[in-house]
């Protein structure tokens, strides 16, 4: 059953075919695969830790969600984009037809290269790399650098392309491993929590903590899922791309942007917003962003905000950056999957200007047949998915 | 920076061939340098260090100046075509952290290349999505899907691409890009 359109734009909206996920992998600061994501996230327990991965003594903040040891990310973006073909079914003549669209910040290796060398080091270079090294060999790799809605804007981009039928299946992959460069830049900024702990949504939140993300996605059409007797662990059913005009780094206090990209979303769904069974928030803890995304919220899902169960997983497994999208997209499937909705962390008290229909302190057991994902970036650029649930 | 300024710079020529080729009509381009007078680029307030967001944001007023008054209604999508990103700033903040210095907190607000984005979108009511993307055929390929998709009825594609030796110079373009009429 599809509820009426919301809007006019619903026609113009909405492609030829459904674009669905067959496949994906996670590496997060919880270990290897998405089990461990998905075990670390409904645990409750955050993955912070003081940082050992480099020398954080200048910092005024010293704790995010690492895995242990040295990772470096071309080599785990290959294993993670295997591991989602595998888990999709790809041999290697479909993998050969496979298109990858890349998010990352760029190649770690590039600042501190030779000027004259650091060409060798861009993003497409990067995308190309990986593509070769899973055998994903389809026209049109690419690579998104907007931010934390990088890998978000890749997968709306890619579900966009596979419903109007321009591309069979995309290869989303993304990918930030923490190290010294970002961090410090994030400690400068004053936008670390000093006190170790991510609190989305919640009074007395002092801010974000960064974590180590790198995820992978298998979109493809219905039709190429079926002829390879594939199943579909989920439809893009909906997303929804928005800017706020407003400002470089701060988003819109009423979160204008972020409301008509869940809007959108929800228009290409083709559901009311009281259908929505879970979003997994931006949330990023911060002082200024959590408050417009509750407004961007309300004035997005109306009425049904009441109801809508919110959380964000960041206050668990960290703020992933450009890999931030497909991360918390793949933690919203998996959860869903398994019908549980996960808490947010950190939650300290109600803070009014954040009010929604949180859910914190414990997951909860729920079968969303939708859920959204939400991601805000500076250059106040938003992104919405939704996921349609078997 | 020495030579006679070109007056198409590459990327301008690449960013006209792919809204061909992406079927996508150019109603205002611009570029820099695009004449001799074109040699320090305008600072911007609240970016420090590097020249990619001014150069970025002056194609793209550029183009906006030039395309005249947009009509009511028109949402505008912005989409940034870098292959490196600011990498001036990224090699300074590394030289920073190499050296145990203090990093500047006004990089941190320059970290991505969409924020320059926020400032154009502000100043000019950009309402469109925000994309960064790393080649220009890419970046029109972005474009075109966002018109057909209905999140936007144009798109202004900026291509930025800063020197990284003594012997290159800063170069930038940008277009608008939208459906034939």
């Amino acid at each position: 059953m599809t509820d009426p359109p919301a809007a006019s734009a619903t026609v113009a909206r909405k492609g030829a075919g459904p674009a669905v996920v067959t496949g994906t992998a996670a590496l997060s600061a919880y270990g290897r695969g998405t089990e461990a994501l998905l075990a670390g996230v409904l645990s409750g327990q955050p993955a912070f830790a003081p940082v050992q991965r480099f020398d954080v003594g200048r910092r005024r903040v010293r704790v995010a969600a690492a895995m242990p040891g040295q990772p470096t990310l071309p080599t785990e973006l290959i294993r993670v984009v295997r591991e989602a073909c595998d888990d999709a079914g790809l041999g290697a003549a479909d993998r050969a037809r496979s298109t990858l669209f890349l998010a990352v910040h760029g190649d770690p290796r590039m600042a501190r290269v030779p000027g004259g060398d650091r060409r060798r080091f861009g993003t497409e270079e990067l995308a190309a790399a990986v593509a070769g090294g899973c055998g994903l060999a389809g026209p049109g790799t690419r690579s998104y650098t907007s931010g934390c809605v990088a890998a978000s804007t890749a997968t709306a981009d890619a579900a966009a392309m596979i419903s109007r039928g321009r591309a069979d299946r995309i290869v989303v992959a993304a990918g930030y491993l923490v190290e010294s460069d970002q961090f410090a830049l994030f400690d400068a900024g004053r936008v670390l929590a000093d006190d170790g702990q991510v609190r989305p949504f919640s009074a007395g939140r002092r801010g974000l903590l960064l974590g180590d993300g790198v995820g992978a996605v298998v979109v493809e059409s219905g039709e190429s899922a079926r002829a390879r007797r594939a199943p579909a662990l989920a439809r893009l059913a909906g997303w929804g791309r928005a800017g706020d005009a407003y400002h470089p780094c701060q988003p819109h206090p009423e979160g204008r942007g972020l409301a008509r990209a869940v809007t959108a979303a929800l228009q290409r769904a083709g559901i009311a917003a009281e259908r929505l069974g879970y979003v997994n928030a931006n949330g990023s803890g911060t002082r200024d962003a959590d408050p417009a995304e509750a407004s961007a919220l309300r004035l997005a899902l109306g009425d049904a905000v009441a109801a809508v169960p919110v959380s964000s997983t960041k206050s668990l497994h960290g703020q992933a950056l450009e890999a931030a999208g497909v991360l918390e997209l793949i933690v919203t499937l998996v959860a869903a999957r398994k019908g549980m909705l996960p808490a947010s962390a950190g939650f300290l008290g109600p803070d009014d200007a954040c009010r929604l229909n949180l859910v914190v302190g414990e997951a909860v057991a729920a079968t969303p047949r939708y859920a959204m994902s939400l991601n805000c970036a500076f250059g106040g650029a938003n992104t919405a998915l939704v996921l349609g649930l078997p | 920076m020495t030579g006679a300024a070109p007056i198409a710079p590459p990327g301008l020529a690449g960013l006209q061939a792919a809204a061909a080729a992406a079927g996508l009509a150019v109603p205002a381009a611009a570029a820099w340098p695009e004449s001799d007078d074109d040699r320090e680029v305008r600072p911007l307030a609240g970016f420090i260090v590097s020249t990619f967001s001014p150069l970025l944001a002056e194609v793209a007023e550029r183009v906006l100046r030039r395309r005249g008054e947009r009509p009511p209604g028109r949402v505008t999508a912005l989409v940034i075509v870098t292959a490196l990103g600011d990498v001036t700033s990224a090699a300074q903040v590394a030289e920073a952290v190499d050296a145990g210095r203090r990093v500047g907190p006004l990089l941190f607000f320059q970290a991505v290349p969409n924020a320059v984005a926020g400032y154009l979108a502000a100043r000019w009511d950009i309402t469109g999505p925000v994309a960064c993307v790393g080649d220009i055929a890419a970046g029109l390929d972005v474009a075109r899907l966002l018109i057909d998709d209905a999140d936007a009825d144009e798109a202004l594609v900026v291509w930025v691409d800063v020197a990284v030796t003594d012997e290159d110079r800063d170069q930038a373009a940008a277009i608008l890009a939208a459906a034939p009429e």
